[in-house]
């Protein structure tokens, strides 16, 4: 791991670029947010508990769990991986091609209760 | 003959990065992009196969136990589901049997400690707080590196790697239930052997990437320790081990969810 920097070269600088060591400037978004997305991760994993011992089984059930789930996700995602700070484009480029698993989960969950009649 | 020269000019030219991201934090996350289709296949097929079997019908989940109780245990004696009787009683009573997907919650119900007490789905919720926790730790160290603090970091990078190390030990705890009532991945005294061969080959899949997560951490944190960071100018290193440390949670949100919750 190299860890002597050439101290001539301004890693920030975006004119004269080089791919190999360029970054950034990194800035702090502070500290109040995380803990509040993570007093709302907190909240939301005691809800699917909740809901478990306290709602009967049923495909709503279900569907609630995975609604919840993909909130979770967009928290983790947004906040913890800080991908609403990110450019939009590269937002999109990462995050669109989960919404399209999104609908091959149901098709497979709606296929595999006709495997079992065959 | 035309020469095609390539202008610098435009943030697309090649002069710049357009999504103002460095090279290795775009392809971490490319990376994760791509670990993301392989855990989505992971539970796509868990949940085309888990449908394609029919659930648990006759079991109302506590009631089966006091039965189990009244029936099979010697008097006097707490119920316990992994020695001799339990899951004999259950396959007599067909709650177990072999076509039939078994209710998590008769499966995965101990606790360390709590033994032969029926406690459904609050280990599993304990490893998942320890693992959101992890995570708040670990995207404090980021935070802290942004700011080049390298005491902080290092703080909140040790609570990570403790939380990870607290993770794993659990999720051997689990396996080692799982392992002990006479679960392979060919074979399931629970139900159908497909239960168990993705049980073992998810949970354990994921239980990789947490122990590579781990791994990624400690030498991150002796990177850190050393000054490397501080040295180089920017603790970006961190922020990529990061990515990879908030992925390893966000499919554990979705195992809790598949394996655990429905």
């Amino acid at each position: 791991m190299s860890s002597h920097t050439n101290h001539n070269v301004d890693i920030h600088d975006e004119v004269n670029y080089d791919p190999t060591v360029w970054v950034p400037k990194a800035h702090s978004h502070g500290t109040k947010d995380i803990w509040v997305k993570f007093w709302i991760l907190l909240g939301l994993t005691i809800l699917d508990i909740i809901l478990y011992f306290f709602m009967p089984p049923s495909f709503a059930r279900n569907i609630i769990f995975i609604a919840l789930g993909i909130v979770k996700a967009i928290y983790i995602v947004g906040t913890f991986m800080h991908m609403k700070h990110e450019k939009l484009g590269f937002a999109t480029m990462i995050v669109l091609p989960m919404f399209f698993i999104i609908f091959f989960i149901a098709w497979m969950l709606y296929e595999g209760n006709f495997w079992g009649t065959i | 003959m035309s020469t095609q020269s390539i202008s610098t000019n435009s943030i697309w030219g090649g002069g710049s990065s357009p999504f103002k991201i460095s090279y290795g934090k775009l392809m971490m996350w490319i990376f994760l992009l791509s670990d993301a289709f392989t855990f989505s296949s992971l539970l796509i097929g868990y949940g085309a196969l888990r449908f394609s079997f029919p659930a648990t019908e006759n079991a109302p989940k506590i009631e089966v136990f006091e039965n189990v109780q009244e029936m099979y245990a010697p008097k006097g004696e707490a119920i316990d589901h992994h020695v001799d009787y339990f899951i004999p009683a259950m396959r007599d009573m067909k709650v177990f049997t072999e076509t039939q997907w078994p209710s998590p919650d008769l499966v995965f119900n101990h606790f360390p400690f709590l033994h032969g007490i029926h406690l459904p789905l609050f280990f599993v919720s304990l490893m998942t707080l320890i693992l959101i926790f992890s995570s708040v730790t670990m995207v404090l160290a980021v935070e802290a590196g942004q700011r080049m603090s390298k005491s902080e970091v290092n703080k909140w990078l040790f609570w990570t790697i403790l939380g990870g190390i607290a993770f794993l030990s659990c999720q051997a705890w689990e396996w080692t239930q799982f392992i002990t009532a006479g679960a392979t991945p060919w074979s399931n005294p629970f139900g159908p052997p497909t239960f168990a061969a993705l049980f073992f080959l998810v949970t354990g899949f994921h239980g990789f990437h947490v122990f590579s997560g781990v791994v990624l951490n400690v030498v991150a944190y002796v990177n850190s320790l050393r000054g490397t960071y501080e040295e180089r100018g920017h603790y970006e290193m961190i922020e990529k081990v990061g990515l990879y440390w908030h992925f390893v949670d966000l499919v554990w949100v979705f195992v809790f969810t598949f394996f655990y919750l429905i």
